[in-house]
């Protein structure tokens, strides 16, 4: 029989909370890409808001679903940055 | 969601960091104990000049003192919203002392280093919990001298 245990930490809050907050980050730092100053302010007030809001969610599913759609927000943040500069 | 938030009017909200005032006026406000050289030289400071003189180079400071970071990093601090002024020291914990969560910490990396004008990879940011350990790690990981 194998000694080896499936990684329970993989799915654990704290690998989570890190997630969270790597994807924060990058949303962050694509923010600072955009050109004009008011977007800029009004994209990071908005990022913040979005996740401060969420903060309080503790079941896995929601907080699953709720990095997906954070990447996909990103990445059409990125898409449109993209798009603005050519 | 985001392409309809960039297109769409955009209104002034209240920001996190209040606008920086260009670093000369920095200066003006309140004297460093130590001067600040920058790579290219104007005038050097003469005896009639004040004892702190920043060259400011569009952007950052190119050349830092361990002093200057702390003093810097303390202003910066200071002038975030979230952060009240009084309880703050070099060695305030910023979730213990101050009350921010981990939002906020990851907004303060993020904001030094725009500040200071470089790049602070994500498992050395994410461990950066006070003031001090954030100018610990400028200092060693930029040219600071001590």
């Amino acid at each position: 029989s194998s000694t080896y245990r499936r990684p329970a930490a993989l799915f654990s809050p704290f690998i989570r909370r890190q997630q969270v907050l790597l994807l924060y980050r990058r949303i962050l730092q694509t923010i600072r890409q955009v050109p004009n100053d008011s977007d800029r302010k009004y994209l990071k007030d908005w990022a913040r808001e979005e996740f401060k809001r969420n903060k309080s969610a503790t079941e896995e599913d929601t907080i699953r679903m709720m990095i997906t759609q954070g990447n996909m927000q990103l990445k059409e943040l990125e898409r449109t940055l993209a798009l603005a500069k050519s | 969601m985001a392409s309809r938030v960039l297109s769409s009017c955009v209104h002034r909200l209240p920001v996190a960091f209040a606008p920086l005032p260009r670093v000369s006026m920095l200066v003006a406000a309140q004297p460093f104990s130590t001067a600040l050289c920058s790579t290219g030289t104007r005038t050097r400071p003469g005896p009639s000049q004040p004892a702190a003189v920043l060259m400011q180079v569009p952007g950052r400071v190119t050349q830092l003192c361990r002093q200057y970071c702390e003093d810097h990093v303390l202003y910066i601090l200071k002038l975030y919203n979230k952060i009240e002024p009084e309880k703050l020291c070099i060695n305030s914990h910023f979730m213990k002392d101050l009350g921010l969560d981990r939002l906020d910490q990851v907004e303060i990396i993020m904001a030094m280093e725009d500040e200071f004008g470089f790049e602070i990879p994500d498992l050395d940011a994410e461990k950066l919990i006070c003031p001090q350990e954030i100018v610990d790690y400028i200092v060693d990981k930029k040219d600071v001298y001590e």
